[in-house]
């Protein structure tokens, strides 16, 4: 049968046209997929269970291995003569701001693959599930950030979010991890819609879903009535603006955080929101740059609500989980002023705060599930007091994070300020750089109040307990760590590799790569 | 296909996503959250296909085969975490799963 | 990666310039005394002693090696930091921060010596240590950058001092401290930033004069080579000159942002553009200078912002309240003269009223306040608003003399209101009440103590032939030629601080002693070896003030010159002379 068929396609007098594809520029997320196949594969083929860790060990090294395929691609587009190439018909773009934005998603999935670890064993739920998810959303992650096509952003976004819906509600035995699953999952998959239905008006007022044609297409002609555009541009903010957490859309996120699994929400915070912003500053600096002054108070506003109801809110939290969600959304504040700068040095503040931000909070994530206990609770304040004489070196680690956060100097959370606050006022907007500033003072109070549960907790210390730190984390835990000291020391690397990922996107016409408007180069 | 003809698709599509748009705020139940859902969705299928016909382009019907897949993928996933609900709450009420506050 | 790092820096001579050495040997100590395994008590408080008597030292020999006669910055150290964003680690120090460096060198080991913490010394030391460097650090920086990150980063070893080893209140206390001066600071950074890109603008309106001259030189070269607009010249020697100019013209106007604040300050770039046609119709200088006030008035404190130094000072440990009276609170008036009038003269000059008015009324709330309490480590935190103050009053009275006595205070301050702290901390040691009411005739139980206690509190009196009165001579001197009625007023604090101490001193330490004041023990030697230094320092300054003068007398006066150079201010003549310079000494002697 199978070959009647073939001899009917190949009879077809159509010729159905091989789309040239340039599978280095899809080794990551090749990589990635094809891993987390292989992972369920043998999990469901081989009869005992593995040597406990052998799943975290092949996530962190297929991540790894997905870094070492990203490095030559590097390379390339950094290159002069070759610079940034388009794939998949100009679906997907290789540019240095996919790649770098591929680099950071990849150490969110190492951190939180570490984080996992001993997590799951200790939660008596080791298996290769939750890894596989995690790749698979990275894969949908990593498909975000170098998309060139609003049909390909869409998969991305649900390959991203659909996984992380699962690595919510994960947790069979404990009820809030559902209820954080079914809350994040109808708010997901409705902002899911309401994004569809904004790249469906895009695609109506423009005639393409290719981001670069609809750029030349904007820029080209003068649209009498821009209001389908516009609505369009609208529904994708509301759709991004769910996926980074960013007030009025940021409901979902403290209840999600406070009962999805610790492990998950690490990945959460840190790579599904790096993929959120790749996929923003994507569509919004590429496509829509010449509806700029349509966009940029919209999300003026968005910024200062974010960054208000981030750190306000915050200060009444009881729930450490909660209180670092409100302080997650007062960061996408934050990195939404460097966005709303719309240049250049935006696009490298944003990038840079998404890279520092992500250690920071993987890192912080990283401690919260190691001292909580079994059954994923014990996330309150109070489960804190005493920590700094219980495990020390834990304390200290985590209260240096927090400090990160609040952008305390030699770390290199002040730097991503710095950059933020540079962008806002080198574009003009001075007000939105205070506002700021003062938002992170009102939230640094929040960290303040975790330090001071792990440090002065006065005469009534509750009694001794013992904290079982396993390797994996502690290892997450030192590199979240050295990133964020060494980066706030010395920032210049990390700040000349999110420079470098910032001339986005047009590519010079190039003989040998596609067109990235996806036309077939003629004859 | 005119303008006028794409104006009655689009209605219909706005109608629907209105239509689902207000099932997911008003309804409770989890099931019916999930089909209006589907409904937004296949609005959006709509407007695609009306779209792709207007520019004459096929983009917006494989678009809406995409959307038709993913649409099937996210309803899975979503009726497996309501079962996992029912299973331990023996309820499928999104108001009775409010354990968390503040 | 390590190694090549530290061959790269000491290849620019970044490792051995000693202003570098001096901020950076306290990190180092903190990093070696967290190494340290737990277990070995004794180790940390020897290594931790070590690194700061060795700081100590190292800013003693600054002040050996000092060039009396130069009123510029000495032992300047200035690399690239982070180049994209023009950061610099530029450091130097002049007359007026010399004092200060110096007293963060020897203030530190004293706080160290004098009191052992109660319980987890590793972290209290390393602290420590990293709070000496940030706040060496501070007194150092030439770049703004530098600056903030300094400025910023003495708040974390502070905030863990009072939170960890202080007393029942410390976490509000702590909290308190952590937000007001982070608040102030965090609107500092904006008008930082404000402030370079501001000053670029300058200098690419600076530059069009020399792109205009470079322009019409190309254009000369052109047209004698009978080309018109774009056309190429044949000859590729013209040809690429002609590309210099272009590349000339281009650097010129986009030049790199800069943070270095002699260049900004030197420059003056940003002008105040206000055109008075309403009253708050400032230009961008006035609104950064607030930005910058708004942190140091925090700091300072100033008036209405002081209500975190009490708590903070009240709760901390003793070393704690040591260093934050007799070198944290320098920070803020430090902040006024460097970032206030040699960066923002124009300004400076505009709100030195409001500023005034706010440290005279500081010097009698303080005075006031202090005279109700009923506790002793409240009374003395009190006084230093009062004596911030004077500080105040001098830096913006705008007189060479009264300056010059603000910095003279400053250290003078430190020096006598860290005495007292750690005098008050030995009470509390030994009665574990620092309640007035509850301690009485100690004269008779702890005679030595009293003796020391009565040098001091007559210094921050300011009675003269002591440190204090020196200072406060200075700043009255020099204020009365600008600001008559103000330092009428501020000559009556002086009356209300010898009341307030003379009454508490009263109180503690004259009549009988009752059964628990009775057997209290007298200072031991170790004590004795912290007060002695600081004794002799208290004496001598008030005797002989004159090398401490000759140095900031020079970067004073240069300072004022600065400031009428690039504002409408003109010091009234009298003051120039320098009256007060040897005055006070032989008035003392």
């Amino acid at each position: 049968m199978l070959a009647s068929l073939w001899q009917q396609l190949s009879d077809s007098p159509v010729p159905i046209d091989s789309v040239d594809l340039a599978w280095a520029g899809l080794a990551p997320v090749m990589i990635l997929i094809g891993g987390a196949l292989l992972i369920l594969a043998v999990d469901s083929l081989v009869p005992r269970r593995l040597r406990p860790g052998s799943y975290a060990l092949a996530t962190v090294l297929l991540a790894a291995g997905a870094m070492v395929a990203a490095v030559p691609l590097w390379q390339r587009v950094q290159d002069a003569e070759r610079g940034p190439f388009a794939t998949a018909a100009g679906a997907i773009m290789v540019d240095g701001f996919s790649v770098f934005a591929t680099f950071v998603i990849l150490s969110a999935v190492i951190l939180a693959a570490l984080s996992f670890d001993g997590w799951l064993r200790r939660e008596e739920m080791d298996g290769a599930e939750p890894y596989v998810l995690m790749l698979l959303s990275a894969s949908g992650g990593v498909m975000m950030a170098s998309a060139n096509d609003l049909i390909v952003m869409f998969l991305g976004l649900e390959i991203l979010s659909i996984a992380v819906y699962v690595l919510a509600a994960m947790h069979l035995r404990k009820i809030t991890s559902q209820e954080a699953g079914v809350k994040y999952f109808v708010l997901g998959a409705f902002s899911s819609a309401f994004f569809l239905y904004g790249i469906a008006l895009i695609y109506g007022g423009t005639g393409s879903t290719n981001l670069v044609r609809i750029a030349t297409y904007l820029s080209a002609t003068v649209l009498g009535d821009s209001g389908l555009v516009l609505a369009g541009l609208a529904l994708l903010l509301v759709g991004f603006g769910f996926k980074v957490a960013a007030a009025p859309f940021h409901f979902w996120a403290p209840d999600v955080y406070q009962g999805a699994p610790t492990p998950s929400v690490a990945w959460m915070a840190s790579g599904v929101k790096v993929a959120g912003f790749a996929g923003l500053l994507r569509v919004f600096y590429l496509a829509f740059s010449t509806y700029r002054l349509d966009w940029q108070p919209v999300i003026f506003v968005l910024a200062v609500l974010t960054m208000l109801v981030g750190s306000v809110l915050a200060v009444v939290q009881t729930d450490v989980k909660r209180m670092l969600a409100y302080s997650s959304i007062n960061h996408a504040g934050f990195i939404l002023v460097a966005v709303q700068a719309a240049t250049a040095a935006g696009v490298q503040a944003a990038l840079f705060y998404l890279a520092a931000y992500t250690f920071m909070v993987a890192g912080s994530f990283g401690v919260i599930a190691v001292v909580s206990r079994k059954g994923d609770i014990g996330t309150s304040l109070d489960d804190y007091r005493g920590l700094s004489r219980d495990r020390p070196v834990v304390a200290f680690a985590f209260a240096l994070l927090l400090l990160a956060q609040a952008g305390v100097p030699l770390t290199s959370g002040f730097f991503a300020k710095f950059y933020v606050i540079t962008a806002a006022i080198e574009a003009g907007s001075s007000t939105l750089a205070i506002i700021a500033m003062i938002t992170a003072v009102i939230s640094s109070y929040v960290y303040l109040r975790i330090i001071v549960a792990m440090y002065g907790a006065g005469d009534d210390v509750p009694a001794p307990r013992t904290i079982p730190l396993p390797a994996a984390a502690g290892l997450a835990l030192v590199i979240s760590l050295t990133v964020t000291m060494s980066v706030g020391v010395f920032p210049g690397t990390l700040a000349s590799l999110a420079e470098r990922a910032t001339p986005v996107l047009i590519p010079e016409s190039d003989p040998g790569a596609v067109d990235p408007s996806g036309v077939p180069p003629g004859p | 296909m005119d303008d006028l003809l794409l104006n009655q698709f689009l209605l219909l599509g706005a109608v629907l996503f209105c239509i689902g748009v207000y099932g997911v705020l008003a309804r409770r139940n989890a099931v019916l959250v999930l089909m209006s859902i589907e409904l937004i969705l296949n609005a959006v299928n709509i407007n695609l296909i009306a779209f792709g016909a207007f520019w004459g382009s096929i983009t917006g019907s494989v678009f809406a085969l995409f959307v038709i897949a993913i649409a099937a993928a996210e309803v899975g996933v979503g009726l497996a975490i309501v079962l996992l609900i029912y299973r331990n709450r023996r309820s499928v009420d999104l108001d009775d799963v409010a354990e968390m506050k503040g | 990666m390590l190694p090549t790092l530290l061959a790269e820096l000491s290849a620019q001579n970044v490792v051995t310039t000693p202003l570098t050495q001096a901020v950076v040997l306290p990190f180092l100590g903190a990093i070696v005394v967290s190494l340290i395994p737990r277990g070995r008590a004794e180790l940390h408080r020897v290594v931790a002693l070590l690194f700061a008597v060795g700081t100590g030292a190292l800013t003693l020999s600054l002040l050996a090696g000092f060039d009396r006669q130069d009123s510029g910055f000495q032992f300047q150290v200035n690399r690239v930091w982070i180049s994209d964003f023009g950061i610099s680690w530029h450091l130097g120090i002049d007359g007026i921060s010399l004092f200060l460096v110096v007293l963060s060198g020897f203030l530190f080991p004293l706080a160290m010596v004098a009191v052992a913490p109660s319980h987890d010394p590793k972290p209290y030391y390393a602290w420590l240590l990293v709070l000496q460097g940030g706040c060496i650090g501070v007194f150092c920086a030439l770049d703004l950058f530098v600056f903030f990150v300094m400025f910023e980063i003495v708040l974390v070893p502070m905030y863990f001092l009072i939170l960890g080893w202080g007393y029942a209140d410390r976490v509000y206390a702590a909290l308190k401290f952590f937000i007001f001066t982070m608040f102030g600071s965090a609107l500092m950074l904006v008008g930082i930033v404000a402030l370079t890109f501001l000053n670029r603008d300058g200098v690419v309106e600076a530059n069009q004069a020399r792109v205009a001259t470079i322009q019409s030189e190309m254009a000369t070269v052109q047209a004698s080579q009978g080309l018109s607009g774009p056309d190429t010249p044949v000859d590729p020697a013209i040809a690429a000159s002609l590309a210099a100019g272009e590349a000339r013209i281009e650097r010129l106007l986009n030049p790199k942002l800069n943070f270095d604040l002699v260049t900004i300050a030197e420059s003056q770039t940003v002008t105040d553009t206000s055109t008075g046609a309403s009253p708050f119709d400032w230009g961008a200088a006035r609104w950064i200078f607030l930005a910058f006030a708004l942190a140091f008035a925090v700091k300072v404190p100033l008036f209405p912002l002081h209500t975190w130094l009490p708590d903070a000072h009240t709760q901390a440990p003793t070393a704690g309240s040591v260093i934050l009276a007799g070198v944290m609170l320098k920070l803020g008036t430090y902040g006024f003269v460097r970032f206030g009038l040699y960066l923002l003269p124009e300004p400076s000059v505009f709100f030195a009223p409001a500023l005034v008015t706010l440290g005279v009324i500081g010097i009698i709330y303080g005075a006031v306040v202090a005279t109700m309490q009923k506790d002793l480590k409240r009374l003395v935190a009190y006084s230093s608003v009062a004596h911030l103050g004077f500080i105040i009053l001098g830096i913006f009275a705008l007189t060479t003399v009264s300056i010059e006595g603000g910095v003279v205070q400053m250290f003078n301050h430190g020096i006598s209101t860290g005495a007292l702290f750690l005098l008050v901390g030995m009470i509390y040691e030994r009665r574990h009440t620092r309640d007035i009411s509850s301690l009485k005739g100690l004269q008779k139980s702890a005679p030595i103590l009293a003796a020391v206690f009565t040098l001091v509190m007559l210094s921050s009196i300011g009675l003269p032939g002591l440190n204090g009165f020196v200072g406060e001579f200075l700043v009255l001197v020099g204020s009365f030629l600008t600001r008559r009625w103000f330092t009428v007023v501020a000559a009556a604090g002086v009356v209300l601080a010898a009341l307030y101490l003379l009454w508490a001193f009263q109180r503690v330490f004259h009549g009988e002693p009752d059964e628990e004041n009775a057997d209290m023990a007298d200072m031991n030697w170790r004590e004795g070896l912290v007060m002695a230094p600081l004794l002799v320092l208290i004496v001598f300054l008030g005797v002989y003030p004159k090398p401490m003068l000759d140095r900031i007398e020079p970067a004073v006066a240069r300072l004022v010159s600065h400031v009428e150079n690039h504002s409408d201010y003109t010091e009234p003549a009298v003051a120039t002379t320098g009256v007060g310079v040897d005055a006070p000494g032989e008035d003392g002697g």
